[in-house]
């Protein structure tokens, strides 16, 4: 391991991200015991992220091999101004797992055995207690969708519900889902921007 | 902004994830030669990525540290900030999505392996083959790239004969008889080439032979191969 002065400076880290920001600026350095400390920290969370869009446990674990190494190979990139360190790496997650859950293949990941779901439970961040400012925003606006609306963009987020799915689950046609998904879209960047 | 209303929806469901594959890799395809459209795209993921937060962790298999710790250490050790780095990341982000647009239209097999500890550093890590019928017809793009750890078979214009399948294999005179890479068209997620030196991934030839359904029965390339190709690097 080589450690070079080469680590991007003039962050000024704030708040609760302290610590994954450091230490992501550290792995920008290829500072290896940085990146362990950091996996750590966040192996579960990431997890978290990729498992519920990847039902099966060995497409879930590959992916999130992909993303860790991805992270390595992006932690110079990320930006404090534009978020915070979890949010970076679960966008990256996300983006790992959906690729992959929507990539042509003959057999569809979404065909999973049955009986296997490695977290049944629906995620309300309505009621989550802890929340950053960035989550405080986005409820507030959530809460003025209708709720099926906004079950249905929480499923796509958290699952990675196609809108077939989302069709199949609410009982209505895919036109409907897409028309429902462009509204509360709209809806919450406007509310978001306001 | 001076993306469309309709490019804005379409930035918005692919980051929330709502889009079709095709859909999908169509537009990962677009970000990259559209900064607006990259740009929109950012800026859903930012709109919606505080979601994660609330999202409860699972904790994830107890060995993937020890092969993601692997993985850092056989393609890390440079210099940071490297501006080459920089570009050949560019153009590793550009071949990965142009495979996954191609993979919607022409149907995909990406191998998953893990290429033992990478060669020298400034070995090319990406390398192409194109597994010919003969100069006119071109049938399977192979890439494998060293970093990543992926190699993949994209069927350019082949479709195996009736009730038949196309196995790939890797020849070369170091590894003795052919092996077998997996039938293309299946999904062989267990197919594992991290017994292979990468200098013999990158040097070896690659073929593809007509075999029983599921592939051959014995291990074997069941008669002489129908596409054959060699893997040549892609610059960065």
């Amino acid at each position: 391991m080589t450690i070079r002065g080469g680590a991007p400076g003039g962050r000024a880290p704030t708040g609760a991200g302290d610590d994954l920001s450091n230490l992501l600026s550290r792995i920008a350095t290829r500072d290896a015991s940085a990146f362990a400390a950091l996996y750590k920290q966040t192996n579960a969370k990431l997890y978290g992220v990729v498992a519920r869009i990847l039902t099966r446990g060995d497409a879930a674990a590959d992916a999130l091999q992909e993303v860790y190494v991805r992270i390595w190979e992006k932690a110079g990139e990320f930006d404090p101004l534009k978020g915070s360190p979890l949010a970076w790496m679960a966008t990256i997650a996300r983006n790992r797992a959906l690729d992959e859950v929507r990539r042509v293949r003959p057999v569809s990941l979404e065909d999973q055995p049955e009986g296997f779901e490695p977290a049944a439970e629906e995620i309300d961040p309505l009621a989550a207690r802890e929340r950053s400012e960035g989550l405080s925003a986005l409820v507030d606006c959530l809460k003025a969708l209708d709720e099926e609306k906004r079950a249905i963009v929480l499923l796509a987020y958290y699952r990675g519900s196609s809108r077939e799915a989302l069709a199949k689950r609410f009982g209505r046609p895919v036109p409907t889902i897409k028309t429902w998904l462009h509204r509360s879209l709209a809806q919450l960047r406007d509310c978001l921007a306001s | 902004m001076t993306i469309s209303p309709d490019d804005d929806f379409a930035a918005a469901e692919y980051a929330l994830g709502t889009l079709d594959p095709s859909e999908r890799a169509t537009l990962a395809a677009r970000r990259l030669r559209e900064p607006e459209l990259d740009e929109a795209i950012r800026s859903w993921e930012a709109r919606l990525a505080p979601l994660a937060e609330a999202a409860p962790e699972i904790e994830p298999p107890r060995d993937l540290w020890p092969a993601i710790e692997a993985r850092i250490r056989g393609a890390s050790p440079d210099a940071p900030g490297n501006g080459t780095i920089v570009e050949l990341e560019r153009s590793i982000r550009r071949w990965r999505a142009m495979a996954i647009a191609a993979s919607v239209l022409a149907g995909v097999l990406a191998i998953g392996f893990v290429a033992r500890e990478a060669t020298r550093q400034s070995a090319p890590r990406e390398y192409v083959a194109i597994l010919q019928k003969d100069a006119a017809s071109p049938a399977f793009a192979v890439t494998v790239n060293l970093d990543k750890q992926e190699l993949t078979v994209r069927p350019v214009a082949a479709q195996a004969p009736p009730g038949k399948s196309y196995e790939l294999w890797i020849i070369d005179a170091k590894l003795g008889a052919p092996r077998s890479l997996g039938v293309i068209g299946d999904t062989p997620r267990g197919a594992s080439l991290s017994a292979y030196d990468p200098a013999v991934v990158a040097g070896a030839t690659y073929a593809v032979t007509v075999e029983p359904p599921g592939g051959s029965p014995d291990g074997k390339p069941s008669g002489t191969p129908v596409f054959v190709g060699k893997l040549i690097p892609v610059s960065p």
